[in-house]
């Protein structure tokens, strides 16, 4: 996504916000990495292990694939048809990446609010999970990343479109497929 | 109606929709015409926080990007030149060996021509081997191997089948004793056409001596224990799948950032982004794909598409004729993992209803895919290719030709065998 269209404290907001996010992903592979190996030094050497690694090894890995997608929708590398995108010029291309873009944000903002009434209603009965954590924690997961990724698309919908109206298309070559 | 709505999410596909976007849609809306609570999709998407095996996924996918990063791919490729470059036309029986390899550990995305294609196709060039073959060889290569455990192609199919409630489910470690032989079979019949065409070209050996095979043996003495670790863990049922990946990304990561010190840690932070971008794009499309499968099993969808194909198509061999030719399209089309969320739980389904072994169809499958990925005009590793190595794509469609015949070749044994694939699958 090219930041020099947005204002400067945006792009710097928005570059912090990646750090984070590139934390966040180390810090849970480090993790994941970190407590299977455990698990395994455990039985091996002494026989025994620790009954929580398993369960929330799984959970890691929700957590790793949704922030993955996340991070993936940051420079648009989600998994696609590229069939017919060489034949337009890179006007047209704009346009039909506003087009999908709006598609996808709509798509994730559904699946947002309704996996955010899935969570409420976990949090409003209190359903807990394995050593008694509350189950909504560890699926509040669902409803942020998709909700994060529909604002990520919705960003990529206006500044193609914008684009893709501008009449003079002076910033053409700078654009193309980002990633 | 839903010719239309259906006929609409193609072309938004076409255009390059987002694949997990169009998933969730139909799942959306096909449960919104049932009646069904839409947080019904929320529930099947942290169904990925309950599959075992899923666990391998990150942890093979960070440890193959880092194997990636690092000099692995030149020490590979000069350790098995010093096993095989003694043959004539062994460098490119090195070529295929290496790439095979490569793509096992790394899943194919496209990576090994990336990586190891870099090395490869100049060494082909310098040590004489005609232009065209070494181009055609190198894309070839860029898939082979993905019918090798651990490859993630033969995890998620495991993981995608088990969700198919059949009445003999598929045992992810069944898929791997069933990769083994087909993809031997591959790597064999490749091997042969190239030494065949090395020997008519003329081309000399090229023994190495025994200092360099000391210096190579020595340069790779950490990563050779890794395939032995892995696979003899695996196939030798010593290490559960999870666990192999563990001891594997444990292992890549202390040897590469630890010992030989190829990615500082300011780099590492990078690799690991860029690996778990890769396990969100697929872990994302499973997980959506799961809410649209599960609606799929609901409303009956496999068991009504196979009553429509059995009016059309009575014996077995005849659908696996058309299983092949769809296949080999949809390979062209789609990259692997999403065509095995979305197709797999429709075709496996009307599959079995003719008879074919649920692991069997697995390996079919998979074959056809990675030919798919060859397949002239839209392959992806065509495109790779002529990018990376800086031809015209027509020239690759020229050079790739007698490599997808010999695949094609091996594809439809291993499609009307099903005993090469069975061979090694326990009872």
């Amino acid at each position: 996504m090219s930041e020099g269209s947005l204002p400067r404290s945006a792009a710097q907001a928005s570059g912090l916000l990646h750090q984070l996010e590139d934390a966040v992903l180390a810090l849970l592979l480090g993790a994941l990495v970190g407590l299977a190996s455990l698990q395994i030094g455990l039985r091996t050497f002494f026989d025994t292990g620790l009954p929580w690694i398993d369960p929330t090894l799984r959970v890691l890995v929700l957590w790793l694939g949704l922030l993955g997608a996340l991070a993936a929708s940051r420079d648009g590398r989600h998994i696609r048809i590229d069939a017919v995108s060489r034949l337009f010029s890179e006007r047209a291309k704009a346009g039909v990446t506003a087009g999908t873009s709006l598609f996808a944000g709509v798509a994730c903002a559904v699946v947002a609010w309704h996996a955010l009434r899935f969570v409420g209603s976990e949090f409003e009965y209190a359903t807990t999970t394995f050593s008694g954590i509350p189950a909504w924690a560890l699926e509040s997961i669902i409803p942020f990343a998709f909700g994060a990724i529909a604002l990520r698309y919705a960003k990529r919908t206006v500044l193609e479109g914008r684009r893709a109206l501008r009449a003079n298309s002076d910033d053409a070559g700078a654009g193309g497929d980002p990633g | 109606m839903i010719q239309a709505g259906l006929l609409l999410l193609l072309a938004v596909a076409l255009l390059g929709a987002p694949l997990f976007a169009l998933i969730a849609t139909t799942a959306l809306i096909g449960f919104w015409h049932e009646g069904i609570d839409l947080s019904v999709v929320a529930i099947e998407i942290y169904r990925l926080a309950e599959m075992p095996a899923l666990v391998a996924i990150p942890l093979f996918t960070f440890a193959g990007y880092l194997l990636g990063e690092s000099r692995a791919p030149d020490r590979l490729v000069r350790l098995t030149h010093v096993m095989l470059g003694g043959l004539p036309g062994g460098l490119a029986v090195v070529a295929l060996v290496t790439c095979a390899l490569f793509t096992a550990f790394t899943g194919a995305s496209g990576v090994t021509i990336v990586a190891l294609g870099a090395l490869l196709y100049p060494a082909l060039l310098r040590a004489g081997y005609p232009e065209r073959f070494s181009l055609g060889l190198v894309t070839t290569s860029g898939s082979l191997g993905l019918l090798f455990a651990p490859a993630l192609p033969l995890i998620l199919y495991g993981v995608v089948a088990q969700q198919m409630r059949l009445e003999q489910p598929v045992r992810i470690d069944d898929v791997f004793a069933a990769g083994v032989l087909p993809g031997l079979l591959m790597v064999v019949a490749l091997s042969a056409w190239s030494l065949w065409v090395c020997r008519r070209a003329g081309h000399v050996r090229a023994p190495v001596g025994w200092s360099e095979a000391r210096a190579a043996l020595r340069d790779s003495i950490w990563e050779i224990p890794l395939p032995f670790v892995v696979l003899g863990g695996i196939y030798g049922g010593w290490f559960a799948l999870s666990e192999a990946a563990a001891v594997t990304a444990l292992y890549v990561l202390v040897v590469e950032v630890g010992i030989n010190r190829e990615i500082r840690l300011s780099r590492l932070a990078a690799v690991m982004r860029e690996s778990m971008v890769m396990v969100g794009a697929i872990l994302i499309i499973l997980g959506v794909s799961l809410a649209s499968t599960n609606y799929l099993i609901d409303t009956e969808v496999p068991a009504r598409m196979f009553a429509t194909i059995r009016a059309h198509v009575d014996d077995r061999l005849t659908f696996l004729i058309l299983l092949n030719l769809f296949l080999l399209g949809l390979g062209m089309m789609l990259d692997i993992f999403s065509a095995l969320v979305i197709v797999v739980p429709i075709a496996l389904p009307v599959a079995v209803g003719y008879g074919v072994d649920p692991v069997h169809l697995g390996i079919i499958f998979l074959a056809n895919m990675q030919l798919g990925y060859i397949t002239p005009p839209v392959g992806m590793n065509l495109f790779i290719a002529s990018y990376r190595f800086e031809r015209p794509v027509l020239e690759v469609y020229r050079a790739t030709v007698p490599f997808f015949l010999i695949l094609l070749g091996v594809v439809l044994v291993v499609t009307y065998w099903p005993a090469l694939s069975l061979f090694f699958v326990r009872d």
